[in-house]
Parts: structure tokens; sequence; C-alpha cells
């Protein structure tokens, strides 16, 4: 493994794929490390993606499957990174890769292993709307489509029974209880850091209800709901599954006063859930509540007004923290504070609230390790003096997308492109 | 007659095997016995795809020195790929080489099992019928001119010529006015969390100007471009003395930024220059210029109004940097004085960046007073704004300041032109992809970075600037070959009465007209096959490599018998 012929990526969202192809198109050595059995991060959440509502698997999957093709590229999912050590151009990393107990080069995924497994757990990349078993795929046409099994909850692998029934489902012979982690020393000239992000947890947004409501919903868990590969196969419904919901009401900035920063991306999504959810049920009545709107593109602001006029009834509330849920029969009470500070209510089934972004579980740690330096947000810090750096604290790590703070897939990709400029540059010196 | 076809049925597993059945498929493709004077060779495997299942592909085409090959098995989507790179190994030309896709279009689809055989035996059949005529395309490698083209020396050129630039490839930098620094030239200071003094755009400018790899060019223009990605032909021309410089390049850079929108030309912003009424970019040129933001009387002013959002509305989009340079405003203006009262008229507030808003709020705690509106009118030096209440009121503070909305510059048309690139429908230009191709354009090679794609803060720009770099560093390696597509078109000299219709579908600008011969003419290197023109010609001299007509009417045919 030549140096500097080599790149490390962590993280498989769009930030990191698109550096990757890029890499190897240029005819790099690629290794990516993906902690997930999946790759694809959080775009493939989402049914489809603003401004042009383009279907999101549709968008990522040549993407994906390009990178699982590439022989340039080596990815590693279910694997972290546990150590790095030398110096731009030439370092030394370790990668444990942990078991996935199916053999990914003789799964063919056809699915026929999870359903006889007996036992089952929240499936919490569906947002804990929907049961996975202890082997499992996230969803349909996750990619790699290979299940993995969890070694923590499967019957035989944590020491407890003879349970064998997904072997014995197999028809390929590619379950493999005897796999072991593995360690990997990894030569690398550069790293790109596209950890990404995830959304705080809603629950401590105590005045908006979530947990303590059914009817309140994340965004994302709106997104499973309409995503076709989701739960309810993109039909919107209420918790149980059956009950449309008759009025819907949106809270923008849902916990920006908690994170002190705009989310980027909300406004602009929010229209999108508006729209696919009066595509899905004509018949409901939606509600954007919002006290700011945030759309910097110059695609953005049409979309929100095509909304406006006539998909959702915009409602300016001047302060979230004094907003109050409570719950009334099978309906959902919102008071808020108007135009005049007046206090006003809204009477719905269903609230979906657009969670504020923060840096990925993790990501605290991951740092750390790799000794850059986070921002008082914990995002990663770019280099200290300049101006629209993708440079960490350390020489040749370098950062792309929502790992340095909350941005929309147009912003993430520049960033991933912009990485490889300097890595390109870094490795040619 | 040596033309021998190889026909590979793949099992995937059960998921073929159990939906459709084999057996019957073999036995009746064999039996097409000197299909078109062809020998045949028909088998099955489980997994073809596998690494088992291509090696046996392999030694299949090499020990039977196929001439043409069927893969019977998914989506082209899961392993054309695969099998084209066999093909490779094996020493076939790929474009003898078809997938059909007995998978999803037949077992996954139809559950009758015999339904399904019927179904699957008749797409090979088709294939084959296709497969016949498909000819051996061959790769052509171009040499590459690494350097490249900047054009424009705002912070977008000035970062693309910097992240470019170096012993294998030098970058020209070509920039119309005096100087080098665009619009940024004119603030006093950045925000906060750009370092908030402008030093690295200072230090950026020097930079370019003392690399030995960049050559700037000041007051000059692009005066002609032809060619293709890493062959373009370039002419500039210096405004003050009219003199010519022709130069090589691989790539172009756009980087020609944005102009304000004069807040006159939209509804109810009625004021002269004599009334004390001014555009930020004028503040910030005051400020920068004499230190001082003053009125026209030379006194500080008491009381500024701020309005946000002018000409918003009317333009159809934000322009994302407003509310953060007002905000950047307000504190020059309570640096100057702290008895300046400053009324900030907003109607949302965009504030996109991690660090945005603690600078906001901490002003707006000490010295903004913000307002949230609905609508602004400006009538001399009188300002009446609509509150969310709906009702009007009118102040008349010692000085407006307006945040006019970004606005394409007016040469975008010309580059568009010029470049054969595209404007998006607000005038800015139009992104390859607007998600995932940011930088790039529908002309290869060519890059477009900063305000000309849509208003952005110098941060943006910056990594834009970065990003069509990196586009430019992977794409163009010095020293290495560039191979372009080989399914493209080509007119038919004989047919072709040079009408000229083809020119105008072609979106990649691939056609020209040769008068000499008086037909129009395909350049290879930059048409990609997408077969507009095709369906376009009239005389029906057009045809796309790898599907012409014979190509496809055979397999459509056999797939739509009975
Ligand atoms: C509800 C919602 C809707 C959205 N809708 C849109 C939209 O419609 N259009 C749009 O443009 N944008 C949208 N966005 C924004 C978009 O999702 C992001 O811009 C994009 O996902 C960022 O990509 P990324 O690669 O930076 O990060 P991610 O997608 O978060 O990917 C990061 C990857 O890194 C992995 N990872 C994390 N930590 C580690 C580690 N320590 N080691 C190894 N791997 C690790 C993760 O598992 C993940 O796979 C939306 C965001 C939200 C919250
Ligand atoms: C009042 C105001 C305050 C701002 N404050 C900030 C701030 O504090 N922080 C921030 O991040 N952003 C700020 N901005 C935004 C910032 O100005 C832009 O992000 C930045 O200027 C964009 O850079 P650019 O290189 O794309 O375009 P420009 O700065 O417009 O540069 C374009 C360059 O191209 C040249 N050019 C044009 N046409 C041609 C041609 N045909 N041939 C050759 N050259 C050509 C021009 O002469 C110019 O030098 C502010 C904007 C305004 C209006
Ligand atoms: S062996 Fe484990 S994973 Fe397999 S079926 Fe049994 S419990 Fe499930
Ligand atoms: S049954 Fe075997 S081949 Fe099928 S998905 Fe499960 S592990 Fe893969
Ligand atoms: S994007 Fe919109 S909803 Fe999200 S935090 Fe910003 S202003 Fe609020
Ligand atoms: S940035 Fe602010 S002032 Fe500018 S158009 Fe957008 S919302 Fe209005
Ligand atoms: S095939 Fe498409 S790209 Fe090629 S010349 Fe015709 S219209 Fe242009």
């Amino acid at each position: 493994m030549n140096p500097t012929e080599t790149v490390l990526v962590i993280g498989s969202g769009i930030a990191g794929m698109e550096a990757s192809l890029m890499l190897s198109k240029a005819g790099k050595k690629v290794f990516l490390v993906e902690r997930l059995p999946l790759i694809g991060g959080n775009v493939i959440k989402t049914g489809e993606s603003f401004p042009n509502m383009e279907c999101s698997t549709c968008l990522v999957a040549p993407i994906q499957q390009e990178i699982l093709q590439d022989s340039n590229i080596e990815v590693l999912t279910v694997s972290d990174i546990i150590s790095i050590s030398g110096k731009a151009g030439d370092f030394a990393i370790s990668v444990r890769k942990r078991a996935r107990y199916v053999n990914i080069g003789a799964c063919l995924g056809c699915g026929m292993c999870y359903p006889v497994c007996p036992v089952t757990q929240p499936n919490n990349w569906e947002q804990n709307l929907v049961e996975k078993k202890a082997i499992f795929v996230e969803c349909a046409g996750s990619l790699p489509n290979v299940p993995v099994i969890d070694p923590a909850l499967c019957l035989r692998l944590n020491g407890g029974e003879e349970c064998n029934l997904c072997m014995e489902a197999c028809m390929f012979g590619a379950i493999d209880f005897s796999e072991k982690e593995e360690i990997l020393e990894i030569n690398a000239g550069a790293v790109i850091v596209a950890a990404g992000f995830e959304t705080i947890d809603a629950k401590e947004i105590e005045n908006l209800g979530y947990g303590k409501y059914p009817g309140v919903f994340t965004a994302y868990e709106l997104e499973r709901l309409l995503a076709s590969n989701g739960p309810t196969e993109g039909k919107l419904r209420m918790r149980d599954g059956e009950t449309k919901p008759g009025r819907v009401a949106i809270i923008h900035c849902a916990g920006r006063d908690k994170v002190g920063y705009c989310s980027n991306v909300c406004c602009s999504y929010s229209a999108r859930h508006a729209h696919f959810m009066k595509e899905k049920l004509p018949e409901v009545e939606i509600f954007d509540i919002y006290s700011d709107l945030c759309l910097p593109d110059k695609h953005y602001q049409k979309l929100n007004t095509e909304i406006r006029n006539g998909t959702s009834s915009y409602i300016y509330q001047s302060d979230i923290a004094k907003m109050k849920i409570e719950e009334l029969e099978d309906k959902l009470l919102i008071q808020y504070l108007n135009e005049q500070e007046a206090e006003v209510s809204l009477e719905v089934d269903m609230l979906i609230l657009t969670v504020a972004i923060k840096p990925a579980a993790g990501l605290e740690e991951l740092a750390d390790l790799l000794e850059i330096e986070i921002d008082k947000y914990g995002f990663i810090k770019t280099a200290a003096g300049e101006i629209g750096s993708v440079c960490t604290s350390r020489s040749g790590i370098f950062v792309a997308g929502c790992a340095e703070g909350p941005k929309d897939i147009p912003c993430s990709v520049l960033q991933s492109e912009a990485a490889v400029a300097q890595v390109m540059r870094l490795l040619e010196s | 007659m040596s033309d021998k076809i190889g026909i590979y049925v793949c099992e995937c597993g059960p998921n073929i095997s159990s939906k459709v059945d084999i057996e019957r498929i073999l036995e009746e493709i064999a039996a097409l016995e000197d299909f078109r004077d062809k020998e045949l060779i028909v088998k099955q495997h489980k997994l073809l795809c596998s690494v088992a299942g291509k090696a046996f592909l392999e030694e299949e085409i090499k020990a039977n020195e196929l001439t043409h090959l069927i893969c019977a098995a998914c989506s082209p989507r899961d392993h054309d790929s695969t099998f084209k790179e066999v093909c490779k190994k094996a020493g076939l030309n790929p474009y003898m080489y078809k997938i059909v896709n007995i998978r999803e279009q037949c077992a996954w689809v139809i559950s009758d099992k015999e339904k399904a055989t019927d179904k699957a035996i008749q797409y090979i059949h088709a294939g084959m019928d296709r497969v016949v005529y498909q000819q051996p395309l061959i790769e052509k490698q171009l040499d590459s001119n690494p350097d490249v083209l900047v054009i424009g020396g705002g912070i977008a050129g000035l970062q693309s010529a910097l992240t470019l630039a170096g012993k294998n490839r030098r970058v020209f930098l070509v920039e119309k006015s005096a100087e080098l620094g665009g619009t940024s030239i004119h603030f006093q200071k950045l925000l906060p969390r750009q370092g908030s003094d402008t030093a690295t755009r200072n230090r950026k400018i020097k930079e370019v100007n003392k690399n030995p790899y960049i050559k700037v060019f000041t007051s000059t223009e692009l005066s002609k471009i032809v060619g293709f990605l890493g062959n373009f032909e370039i002419v500039l021309k210096n405004s003050e003395n009219d003199s010519e410089t022709e130069l090589l390049a691989g790539a172009v850079v756009l980087a020609n930024g944005f102009q304000q929108a004069n807040p006159q030309d939209f509804e109810g912003y009625n004021y002269t220059d004599n009334d004390e009424v001014y555009s930020a970019l004028e503040i910030e040129k005051m400020y920068s210029e004499t230190n001082q933001i003053t009125m026209k009387s030379g006194e500080l002013p008491k009381t500024v109004a701020l309005v946000h959002c002018v000409g918003r509305k009317e333009v159809g989009y934000c322009s994302k940097i407003c509310c953060n340079y007002l905000i950047k405003i307000s504190d020059y203006l309570q640096s100057i004085s702290s008895d300046i009262e400053i009324i900030d008229l907003f109607q949302d507030m965009c504030l996109p960046e991690k660090e945005d808003q603690e600078y906001y709020e901490e002003l707006a705690a000490r010295v903004i007073h913000s307002q949230r509106v609905t609508g602004t009118k400006v009538a001399g030096n009188k300002l009446t704004y609509t509150g969310i209440n709906g009702r009007e009121t009118t102040i008349e503070p010692d000085m407006i300041i307006l945040a006019p909305a970004i606005i394409p510059a007016a040469d975008n048309v010309h580059f568009a032109n010029l470049l054969n690139i595209e404007l998006h429908e607000t005038g800015f230009f139009q992104e390859a992809h607007i998600k995932i191709n940011p930088v790039s354009t529908n002309t290869d090679g060519v890059f477009v970075v900063g305000a000309n794609r849509g208003a952005c803060s110098i941060s943006d720009a910056v990594i834009q600037a970065q990003a069509a770099a990196g586009k430019v560093l992977t794409q163009l390696i010095p020293g290495q070959k560039i191979i372009p597509e080989v399914m493209v078109s080509e007119i038919l000299e004989a047919y072709c009465t040079g009408c000229q219709t083809c020119l105008e579908v072609c979106a990649y600008g691939a056609i020209y007209y040769d008068a000499e011969r008086g037909i129009s003419v395909v350049n290879e290197a930059i048409c990609r096959g997408c077969g507009n023109c095709v369906g376009s010609c009239p005389s029906g001299s057009i045809r796309t490599r790898h599907f012409t007509n014979p190509q496809l009417y055979q397999e459509v045919k056999e797939a739509l018998r009975k």
C-alpha cells in the first residue's frame, strides 16, 4: 500500500461517497469506513429530497452501486477507527472490522434468513416505528444488500441456545457464526472525516410533547412514514398504523434555541413534507408554525412559495419556548403566541417536529482519536484563520459534509469535492 | 462461418431458477440451431456474478472463441459493468455482449412459471437478434492539457487559481477590471466566523500575485473559446490596448460574480441620490474608504434603519448573505458610536451558518432594535413599513440602508452562449445536477463557482472554488490521457442535407456545421451519445453507435412478437 496513493474516508454518507468516487477515478485506492452495516448515510432515510422532490433512492442507489462495484474502493462496513499515527502523507490507521456473521461474498440478499429468526428488537434505523430481527437488514433496498447478525441478541451468538434457524434457511451457506472481528492496518496519505450528523433527542424539547403524546412525531419518523420502503410503505398513518391524520402541524425550529444555531435544512424539507403529505392524503389540512424562514439557495424560496399557495397554511409564532402542547381526547392542542404576542391555539391530530441537527454520536471520541479539534457545538473545527476551509487542525486530515455543521446535500457534496482537491494537492506534493 | 454466440443463463441462486424453467430455456434457445448462420453455445450457471461465475465466463469466451455474448441474468444496473469487465479480460470487445434481464423483468414479476419462462425465452431471443447487429467499438485516447483558465478575480476566482496552480499545472486568471479582489475588496470587515478582519482576503490576492504558476491578466476578457475537456483553444483580449493573447487549457472555471439590484427598480422604492438612502455596498465602500459612516452633510446619523429583503419577492429567492451583512453593518455602526439608534426591519432572519445566530443575538440584545415586518417602502427620506399586525408605520430616520437582492451578472447570458452552458430561470448558472454535481455544468470541463451560481457568502465561494478544483484535479491528471465516450453519434455525409436542425437540439454543443462540405458534423469528443439529434434529423442521417436503428429495431421486433 503506497500511502501517497491511498486515502481513508470515514463515513459513507453522500459526502463520503462522493469523495471516494472522485478519488478512485483519479486512480487512488480508497478505504471507506462505515460503522453501520449499510452505506448511504442519512439521505437514504428520506423518501424524496428537496428542492426537486427527486426520489432519494434513485439519486443515491446508482452512487452506492458504483461504490460497491469499484475495485479501487474498499468498503468496510460495521467498522470503526481505533487508532491513528504518523503524519500527513503517511498515516498508519487501525480499523476494527466487526463480525457481520454473514459472508458478503456469498450472500445474495434473498432475505430468507430473517423471517425465521425468533428474536425481535426495535429497528432504530426505522426510528423504532417497526421491529427487526436479530439478523436483519435495516430497510428494503439497503446496500450492500446483506444482513448482519446482532451478536448481543442472537440466541446462538450470545451463548445461550443452539438456534440455527437462519443458517438452515440460507441456501447459499452465507451465514458464518465463526466470523471474528478483524483489525486492519491501513497506510494512507490523507484522511477525510465525513461522519455526518444526527438530530437531538426530541424528548429534550420538553414543551413540545414528544414521547408524551403519541401524536407527536419527529421529522425523521415522518420521513420513514412517507418513504415507499418504510414501515407503512409510504402511507401516512398515525402510530396505530391505520388512522389517517386529518390535521397536521409542522413546528419549525424545534430545539434551535437549545443548540444555538439554525439547522439550515428544516424549512426546506418541511415544504417537501407538506407536499408529499398532501399528495398522499389530499384531504389532510397542514399548518406550518414558524418564526423564521431560512431558504438560502436560488431554488428554495420558490418551493416554499408553492407550498404556501394552497398546500400548507403558514402561521407565525413569536416564542417557541412559550409554546404548549396538550392532549384533548385524541387530539393535540397547540398553544402559541401570535404576532401580537396573544395566546392562540390550534387543534391537530398529528404534530411534526423539525428536530435540530447536532453532531453524530461519537464524533467527539472520533475527533479525540484523530487528534483534531471540535468547535463549541461539537462539530469538527476547520483550520483557524481560514475562510471556507476543509482542513482540520491536523495536517492531512480534512472534513466534509455535516460533520462540519448542518447543511443540505449540495453543500455537503461541495465540501467533499473541496476536500478531495486538498487531498489531491497533498498527495501530489 | 466462425461466428459463435455464447448464451449463458444465470440461476441467480433460487432467484431465477425457482421462478423460470431454465431447462426449457436452454432447450428452446439451443433449438434455434443455425440462428442467422451462427453457432450457438447455450449453458447455465449458478451465479454468474460470483468469482467462480466470472472465471467460468472468461474461460468460456476464450475456449469457445466466442464472437458474441449474451448473459441472461439480472438488471443491467446490477451487473452490466461486471460482465463488460469479464469481456475485456477475456479479449472480447465489450460492445459485442448484451445483458438480458430475466430476473426483474421475468422471474420477479410473473407468478406463472410457464409464462415467465416464455417471456424469458423471448427476451433472450430479442437480445440475440440485437447482438448480431452490434459492432465492436474501440476506445480512443486523447492527450489533454492540465492547465486551467479561470475567469473572474473575485474571491471565487482567486481561490480556484490558488487550489489549482502547481508545478504541473498553470492557471491563467482573467479579470476584467484593473484589480483583483472582486466585490469583497470593498469590505472593511468580514463576519466574526470569518475571522472578522480581511487578512485572509488580502493574503489570497498576494499569494496569487506571487505564485509562479498563475498568470494574471487584468483588464482582460475572454473573447473566443472552442474545444472540449482537455483541449480548449482560447483567445483573450485586453480592453486597454486591444491586444490579443492565445492560449490552450484543459478546463475553464467561470467565477464572474454577481451584481446588486438597483432598489429603484422595485416598486415602492422612490428616492434620489440626494436622499439619505444607501445600498449596503455603498456603506461598505464608504466605511472602508473613510473609516466613517456619515450622512451627506458629513455628520454621524443618530438613527439608522436597516431594510432587509429589498426586491426578494420580485426576484423570487432569498439572497442568503444580506441578513448577515446587515448585522455586520450594525456592528460597524455601534463601533463608530454607541449613540446611533439602529432599527432593523427584517422579514425573515436567514442565518444559515453555525455562528451566525449567536452573532445576531449578541448584537440584538445590546444595540439592534429588530422588528419583523411584512413590507417596506421608501419615499425620499421616509420609510414606511407594514408590521406583522398589518399596521403601517412611517418613520424618518437619518439614514436608510437597503439590502437589495443579489442578481446575476449582466454577462451571464454572454457566457452561457460562449461556453454553451445553461442558465437557471433566475439568470444564475444551472448546475449539472442541483444536488450531486453542483459546480459542474452541462459542458464537460466548464465549471461555475461563486456568486454566479446564486447568492453566496465568501465562505461558500471559497468552498465552491475548491470543489471545482477537486473536479479538475481528479479529471485532468497531468500526463494522463482522456478517454471520450465511444457510444456517440455520427452524421452520414451522404444523407445529411445540411439543414442544421440537429445543431439546435444538441444540449452539449457537440455538432458544428461544415460550410465547405455543406453538412453538419458531430465532434465526438464532446458528444455524450444522448441521441437527441437522431430523432430530430429529417433526413435520418444521424445514428448513435451501439444504438443504431437496426440494432434497436431487431431487438424490439422480437421482444414484441405475438
Ligand atoms: C429530516 C431531514 C431531511 C432532510 N432532507 C433533505 C433534502 O430533502 N434535501 C437535502 O439536500 N438535504 C436534506 N437533508 C440534509 C441531508 O440529510 C444532509 O445534507 C446529508 O445527509 C449530509 O450527508 P453527510 O454525508 O455529511 O452525512 P450523513 O448522511 O449523516 O452520513 C454520515 C455517515 O457516517 C457514518 N458515521 C458516523 N460516525 C462514524 C464513525 N465514527 N465511524 C464510521 N462511520 C461513521 C454514519 O453512519 C453515516 O453513514 C435533510 C436532513 C434531515 C435531518
Ligand atoms: C454589501 C455586501 C456585504 C457583504 N459582506 C460579506 C461578508 O461580510 N462576508 C461574506 O462572506 N460575504 C459577504 N458578502 C458576499 C460577498 O460579496 C460574495 O460572497 C463574494 O463577493 C462572491 O465572490 P465572487 O468571486 O463569486 O464574486 P465577485 O466578488 O463579484 O467577483 C467577481 C469578479 O469577476 C470579475 N468579472 C466579472 N465579469 C467578468 C468577465 N466577463 N471577465 C473577467 N472578469 C470578470 C469581476 O470584475 C470581479 O472581480 C457581502 C456582499 C455584499 C453585497
Ligand atoms: S441463530 Fe441467531 S440470528 Fe440466526 S435465527 Fe437464531 S437467533 Fe436469529
Ligand atoms: S438467506 Fe443467506 S443469501 Fe439470503 S439474505 Fe440471508 S444470508 Fe443472504
Ligand atoms: S432551517 Fe428553518 S426550521 Fe430549521 S432551524 Fe433554521 S429557521 Fe428553523
Ligand atoms: S438573506 Fe435575509 S435579507 Fe437577504 S433576502 Fe434572505 S431573508 Fe432577506
Ligand atoms: S447524440 Fe446528443 S450529444 Fe451527441 S451530437 Fe447528438 S444531440 Fe449532441
